[in-house]
């Protein structure tokens, strides 16, 4: 079977100031393809650190990965070509309108200037910013920026999309608007490889997820076995939620007042 | 070179979109002529002055100020740009070879120092210099000081990629700024005290400021010239390979 993300024993360290420091520690993960798949984790777990590894922005220290059966350390090319990237902060050029953007990236892609045209065309149409596309960028609102930023991913048909915390400091509606472009991208054959760290996020958008703490993967599975397992190892009266099954997978715990998640301490 | 000429463009375009980055590229080495031919004009009058070859004392230091227009390596602080807001991994996540990324803002600098190059030339004639050395001296005046432009920009890139700071990409690329002017910028170099002389001679862009100014005061120097184009070239070979070596191994 060819895995749509395959990584085993994946490992990434870095010189740190007082030795070596292990970003990620043997990390095994296997997507199907056209799964949403979520990976979570706590700030500084690994999330960013593996998902810069499974697209070719940082070297592989140990370990193997392939997207679509392409090797991502020896042939990054091909990788790149099967991808489409979206990271935490929308990289995105200011100074260039939405629709100079969508139409480089074709081109950047082997398109013929009449074809990147055509598809930058498509890309404003399926991100709703035909009316903003020949604004500068600089103008748009941040939930413009990441819808452009998912249009700038897909402008080449990736088989495997990877988003970054794609709604990070985004606002609700802007939010619940990415999670509809991610339906209808996934529902289009893509593979969705989203990293969050909103527990809701994950259990509306992901047929399976793993959870990753201290650069190694705690958990895997999909939302509803994950909970189920959970009420019957804790005999829980009431099903838990995708917030408890984090926090038991981590080892955090959480102090609630007045029904509000005041704040989860290691 | 497909690539290299896509991202060179959209690098012009923002280059266009920013006349706030262009202006002080024009006005300080604008600046500077006036300034400096206003303090050290009457000094050198152009009648009784043997270096200056019967031009007035203008027409010596807009060398100078033809390298400092070129010196301000904003191909680098616009690449920094791109690595702070993001777009530079957008770019790196893409199929594109390793060297159009950094090759394509040094060319796109090389248009814009051909353009600067010749706006400064025809300001100057307004204070009455002439390029003694007719239409292909002017050439390759411009052709000499985008080269310059484009290993400039190449050492400021390297800060770029190396440190991924803007603050640290601006003030890295002024420790280089002091060479400019360790260089026979008021007098010949035969004019200078020893220990000046000896760190001019030590310094590749005198050799570049010289051939300069063997194109616009004339009674050309061909060996002088070959000598600005032979430094510039080695310098450009050396930055080239060192931005390619630090691309590739960019993390």
């Amino acid at each position: 079977m060819t895995w749509a993300v395959e990584a085993e024993g994946l490992r990434k360290t870095y010189p740190g100031r007082t030795g070596e420091v292990e970003a990620v520690r043997g990390v095994d993960l296997h997507v199907r393809a056209g799964e949403v798949f979520g990976f979570l984790g706590p700030n500084g777990a690994g999330k960013s650190t593996t998902v810069r590894m499974l697209t070719t922005l940082l070297t592989i220290t140990a370990g193997r990965a392939t997207i679509a059966g392409t090797d991502v350390a020896k042939d990054p090319d091909g990788v790149r070509r099967k991808i489409g990237v979206a990271l935490q902060e929308a990289g995105l050029d200011p100074r260039q309108t939405g629709r100079e953007l969508l139409t480089l990236q074709a081109r950047l892609y082997g398109s013929t200037a009449a074809e990147a045209k055509d598809v930058a065309q498509a890309q404003l149409e399926l991100v709703d910013l035909v009316e903003s596309g020949d604004r500068r960028i600089k103008e748009y609102s941040g939930g413009m920026k990441r819808r452009l930023d998912l249009a700038s991913a897909l402008v080449h048909e990736p088989e495997v999309l990877f988003l970054d915390e794609p709604t990070t400091g985004l606002d609700p509606a802007s939010r619940i608007t990415i999670w509809e472009e991610v339906r209808r991208i996934n529902a289009r054959g893509t593979t969705v490889f989203l990293t969050t760290q909103y527990l809701e996020e994950a259990d509306q958008l992901c047929d399976r997820l793993a959870i990753i703490d201290g650069g190694t993967i705690v958990l895997e599975g999909t939302p509803s076995d994950l909970k189920a397992d959970l009420r019957e190892r804790k005999q829980l009266s009431e099903e838990p939620t995708l917030d408890d099954v984090f926090l038991d997978a981590t080892g955090r715990t959480r102090t609630r007042v007045a029904g509000e998640v005041a704040e989860v301490q290691a | 070179m497909r690539q290299t000429l896509l991202l060179s463009s959209r690098a012009l375009r923002e280059s266009v979109r920013t006349p706030e980055a262009l202006f002080p590229t024009l006005f300080i080495p604008l600046f500077f002529l006036v300034v400096n031919v206003g303090q050290a004009g009457k000094i050198f009058p152009g009648t009784s002055t043997a270096f200056l070859h019967g031009q007035g004392y203008a027409g010596f230091q807009l060398p100078s100020s033809l390298l400092l227009g070129a010196s301000f390596g904003s191909a680098a602080l616009f690449l920094v740009e791109d690595i702070e807001g993001g777009y530079f991994d957008r770019l790196r996540a893409t199929p594109i070879s390793r060297t159009a990324l950094v090759l394509s803002r040094l060319l796109a600098e090389s248009v814009k120092a051909l353009l600067l190059t010749a706006v400064l030339v025809a300001i100057s004639l307004l204070l009455g210099v002439r390029v003694a050395s007719g239409i292909g001296g002017f050439l390759l005046i411009l052709l000499l000081n985008a080269a310059w432009a484009v290993v400039y920009a190449g050492f400021m890139q390297l800060i770029a990629l190396k440190t991924r700071s803007g603050a640290a990409t601006q003030s890295g690329g002024l420790v280089f700024f002091p060479l400019l002017f360790l260089t026979p910028s008021f007098v010949p170099r035969t004019m200078l005290t020893r220990p000046m002389e000896i760190a001019a001679s030590c310094n590749p862009v005198t050799y570049i400021m010289e051939a300069l100014r063997t194109l616009v005061l004339g009674h050309v120097d061909w060996g002088s010239v070959g000598l600005g184009f032979a430094v510039v070239a080695g310098l450009g070979v050396v930055m080239l390979a060192l931005n390619l070596r630090m691309i590739r191994n960019y993390d």
